[in-house]
């Protein structure tokens, strides 16, 4: 998620009302306030709202909300004579470019830096960690138009940002911190992304590093804009967030000829919406005029058209706009969802439970009958609790998660009575007779399932006591049974169980043989039981 | 004074007349081990009723060489009897005796030795020493030395003597009521009517006994419970889903481009298992290149099989939803699924890679977001929360998306969690031609609101008396 600063004195310049205003609806227009500060306040932006990560952004739409400049801004746009090449070597590089020239802004540190996290929030965001998008900005003054996007050999040599030497554009990638971090986008390719000016200096090696030579300073006075990608709806907002920013700090824009075409434009995108659609989906009655309206408040341009129909014009800086029904949100948003009414349908049904948490939940009261206790243990755990402590032989459906997070948790259980024993080692200081079941999950090669089990520990639990509790159980859950002598490891030979339902492996019980107890350093001998529930008469899926 | 048991009220019985008297004598007349009734006089004693002493006796007993002397006399005894006048050390040496004896007469002077003749010293006499070996007496020299030669053994033995004293004697002259008292009710007393002429023994009340702990459903188990009551209630069919989903259940049916960051490896569990995709994925494939014939642009771009065909652990219980609105697309449909899902964090005291998820779906003809909001009230009313406020918020499915928070008295606002209607760009490419409104919620976030825990791990990890404690009742409805 996005976290954005906002600085009060600047916030308040901008929107043109003070912070309390502003800090008491914005949550209203889509943000989590994280923490009010004396001179800024931290708040979180939705990922679909890339245009809210700037202070000028969130002045935007906040003055729009509370009503003190609504409908579309407008961007004017005039042609900076600059133009730019890309080189089509670059179609399966990274082959898309957008460029524009920032103009009469006075910067200091705070701004710069405002844009520098304006950029990498995008980064985040619209440029999925620069694979999908990377932003740089150039002190334009430094270097001498036309430019260049180029595919360039990869022992082209520059001096990096923050650097003082010329480096290979193999070395940045081994050695520069950008370069390390961010190698995996371009390491496959025999030809790198370069921009260079006239005079054939470096500007950018996208998507990694700028060049030392055009650093912006506090004595720059024109930036150049450089967006590069893969894809061009995503490059060209990322230009069009940063360019409208800008221009709302008070910054002149211009345009750039790239092999011909001027970008940006910032013009507005079009949709012609249905009145009643939007009403129907909201639930809240509507009219062309108080849609355009609430449109409007959002910073939309919004006039009603033909009959029903709302002409809107979306701000060129809205990335989220996909579909018509994006539109309606927004009109939800700006009547505001507390002043929707709130009722539920009026469909008459039937609630129903699903047979499976049924008899989950009457193998639970049979247990707790027998004065056991539920436990809830995790789902994920790994081979040693499973299978190598229980002396039991990996189970072929076993998964495996690809990247687990510890070797604590490598596998899905594929059985519940390994975990009961963890949790009888876990209490082990706890005060005897322990009697503990769980009744959930497993999964065996994708197919999900449910088991049920149960362990008594205290120096008198025997095989007797682990027989009783499985006739109980299967007794109450109608499972005709026989047992057969059991050769499972992980139980006492001579005292172990085979439950048989209906000529198949449906559970096992016995006494837990000393190995086991050992490798869990339990004290005390456990009387065990586990069976499938799939086992139950009229079981869903059988 | 605390209760007498009916057995101290026996000791008085007997004392009343005997008033002094050995334990042991006392225990032939109440018929009982000497131990009991020294036990009985503790208690006794402890009220002032009687007294109780230890007395320690020595009696002594012989080994069995001593045994053999007491018959025969003792070694010097036979050696000295044997010597003369002039007796010749040669011939005493033959003596059976001579061994032990001789040092014995040497040692107390009672013979004389000169040249190779023994002859007795004047008085010589062992009738002291035969004396102590016939009736050893404490304290005397000789007994002492017959025990340091393991001739005679010594043994202590400790009698009880018990005695009434004043206030006991009071106690009987008031009277005492000397029926058979009950303390387990037997089948015999019960059957023979023996329990009316008995007194039942009084127990101290206040005293707890062991504690029983009985076996019930886990807290956490029990706030779900109350969830699923509340949503059956309400109308809704429950769902029942794997917990192992392809990629395009979880993801690309619900919209979620390839490249979002919430499928990357760190964030979600994949597995290295494949399943082929249903029939008509290619309407969702659309969809996500270019909207799909509807007013959505899509995402752009090349959607790829291979990557919906992945499977990986559910991370939410939408994917299961989703394919039960695939299969069932008239309405109405009411349903919900509460379910474990997975996230790939790293594991803290509010972070799990697995939780619970409750999640309810309602599709039908002309329903809203006003009803969706409608619903989320009702829903969180009946779980107990008086204040409901709704929120914008964003899903990458849902629009309008909405985040739903409670008022918890002491606490304030809290996010409950996020709702919306599905996206056309969701229900279109599976013949769902009607608005879907949907919500979920992360049970554990109540489960700790309830329980007042710190760690959420705690749910899963627990302390069995942790369990044990937690009442059933403060789980249930309305009852934050």
């Amino acid at each position: 998620m996005a976290v954005i600063t906002l600085p009060y004195k600047y916030l308040e310049r901008l929107t043109r009302t003070d912070k309390k205003t502003i800090l008491d609806k914005i949550a209203l227009i889509g943000s989590d306030v994280e923490r009010v500060e004396e001179d800024h306040a931290d708040v979180e932006f939705f990922p679909d709202r890339p245009d809210l990560f700037s202070p000028e952004g969130v002045a935007r739409a906040m003055r729009g909300y509370l009503g003190i400049e609504t409908g579309l801004p407008s961007y004017p746009v005039k042609p900076s004579g600059i133009s730019f090449t890309v080189d089509p070597r670059l179609v399966d590089i990274r082959p898309v470019l957008g460029a524009a020239v920032i103009r009469g802004i006075t910067f200091d540190d705070e701004s710069i830096q405002s844009i520098m996290s304006l950029q990498e929030s995008l980064h985040w965001a619209v440029g999925r960690g620069r694979s999908k998008v990377a932003i740089g900005i150039h002190d334009l003054d430094t270097v001498k138009p036309p430019f260049s996007y180029i595919a360039s050999p990869r022992s082209r040599k520059f001096v990096p940002l923050d650097y003082t030497e010329e480096m290979s554009m193999d070395e940045i990638l081994e050695k520069h911190p950008k370069g390390r971090d961010y190698a995996k986008i371009v390491r496959d390719f025999p030809l790198f992304p370069l921009i260079v000016d006239r005079d054939d200096h470096v500007l950018s090696f996208p998507p990694i590093i700028n060049g030392e030579r055009t650093r912006v300073t506090i004595e720059t006075k024109t930036i150049l804009l450089d967006t590069t990608g893969t894809d061009r709806r995503a490059v060209g907002v990322a230009v069009n967030i940063i360019c409208t920013a800008m221009a709302e700090a008070g910054a002149k824009i211009e345009s750039i000829g790239i092999d011909g075409v001027q970008t940006p434009t910032l013009a507005p995108a079009e949709r012609t919406v249905s009145v009643q659609e939007c009403s129907s989906l909201l639930g809240v009655e509507l009219t062309e005029l108080t849609m355009a309206e609430l449109l409007k408040k959002m910073r939309f341009g919004a006039v009603p058209a033909k009959a029903g129909y709302v002409k809107v014009q979306i701000p060129c800086y809205r990335a989220d706009i996909m579909h018509d029904w994006d539109i309606f949100e927004d009109v939800a948003i700006a009547y505001g969802y507390d002043k929707i009414q709130d009722l539920p349908p009026k469909t008459f049904t039937v609630g129903k439970p699903h047979p499976v948490q049924v008899y989950a939940a009457l193998a639970r009261e049979v247990f707790c009958g027998l004065g056991y206790l539920e436990v809830m243990p995790f789902t994920l755990t790994n081979e040693d609790v499973l299978y190598t402590r229980m002396q039991r032989v990996e189970k072929k459906g076993v998964l495996h998660v690809m990247h687990p997070i510890s070797i604590e948790n490598t596998v899905v259980r594929t059985e519940l009575l390994p975990l009961l024993l963890e949790f009888l080692a876990l209490n082990r200081h706890r005060e005897l007779p322990q009697r503990l079941f769980t009744v959930g999950d497993v999964v065996d090669s994708c197919l999900t399932y449910q088991q049920a089990a149960g362990v008594s520990t205290h120096p008198d639990a025997d095989f007797s006591e682990a027989y009783a509790l499985a006739d109980a159980v299967l007794h109450e859950l109608s499972i005709d049974y026989t047992i057969n002598e059991s050769a499972d490891p992980a139980f006492i030979d001579g005292r172990r169980g085979d439950i048989i339902v209906a000529g198949n492996l449906a559970g096992v019980f016995g006494e837990i043989h000393p190995a086991v107890l050992n490798a869990f350093e339990l004290e005390h001998s456990v009387a065990a039981f586990e069976c499938d529930l799939r086992a139950v008469p009229g079981y869903p899926g059988t | 004074m605390a209760e007498l048991t009916q057995n101290e009220k026996r000791l008085l019985g007997v004392l009343e007349k005997e008033r002094k008297a050995d334990a042991k004598h006392l225990a032939t007349l109440l018929d009982a081990t000497p131990e009991s009734v020294v036990q009985w006089a503790h208690l006794a004693g402890d009220k002032g009723l009687v007294s109780l002493d230890r007395v320690v006796d020595k009696t002594f007993g012989y080994t069995d060489e001593g045994k053999d002397y007491l018959k025969h006399g003792l070694p010097e005894s036979q050696l000295l009897k044997f010597i003369t006048r002039n007796t010749l050390l040669v011939d005493l040496q033959k003596h059976g005796s001579f061994k032990i004896g001789f040092g014995q007469l040497r040692k107390k002077g009672l013979v004389i030795v000169s040249n190779g003749m023994v002859s007795k010293a004047d008085g010589a006499s062992t009738s002291a020493d035969e004396a102590a070996l016939k009736n050893p007496q404490t304290g005397d020299p000789k007994t002492k030395e017959l025990i340091k030669r393991g001739i005679l053994l010594e043994t202590e033995s400790v009698r009880y003597i018990i005695s009434l004293q004043d206030e006991g004697l009071q106690l009987l002259r008031q009277g005492l009521d000397l029926r058979e008292e009950i303390g387990t009710l037997t089948r015999d007393q019960i059957l023979s009517g023996a329990w009316k002429t008995s007194n039942f023994r009084r127990y101290d009340v206040t005293k707890l006994p062991k504690k029983a702990y009985p076996g019930k459903v886990h807290p956490y188990q029990r706030i779900i419970a109350e969830m699923r009551e509340i949503l059956l209630e309400m109308g809704f069919e429950e769902l029942y889903g794997g917990i192992v989903q392809q990629s395009f259940w979880n993801f690309d049916a619900l919209f979620q481009p390839q490249d979002h960051p919430a499928r990357e490896m760190q964030d979600t569990f994949y597995l290295r298992e494949s399943l082929p995709l249903p029939p008509g994925y290619e309407k969702v494939k659309a969809m996500h290149e270019s909207g799909g014939g509807t007013s959505s642009t899509g995402w752009g771009g090349v959607w790829k099989e291979e990557k919906a065909e992945q499977c990986v652990l559910r991370t939410h219980t939408t994917s299961v939803s989703i394919q039960h609105l695939a299969k069932n697309p008239t309405p109405p449909v009411k349903a919900f699924c509460v379910g474990r899902v997975y996230r790939r964090e790293t594991i803290d005291t509010t972070h799990l890679a697995e939780f619970e998820q409750l999640e309810g779906i309602v599709m039908d003809e002309g329903v809203t977001f006003g009803n969706l909001l409608g619903i989320l009230r009702e829903f969180y009313h009946r779980m107990g929360f008086e204040g409901v406020r709704f929120k914008p918020s964003y899903y990458p499915y849902t629009e309008p998306s909405l985040d739903a928070e409670v008022y918890v008295e002491g606490i304030g606002w809290i996010e409950m969690g996020g709702a919306g209607v599905f996206r056309e760009e969701v229900t279109a490419p599976l013949g769902i031609n009607y608005p879907v409104l949907a919500w979920g919620l992360g049970v554990s976030r109540i489960a700790m609101l309830r329980l007042g825990l710190k760690d959420l791990r705690y749910l899963h990890r627990s302390d069995v008396a942790f369990l044990r404690q937690t009442p059933a009742l403060r789980h249930t409805k309305g009852s934050v």
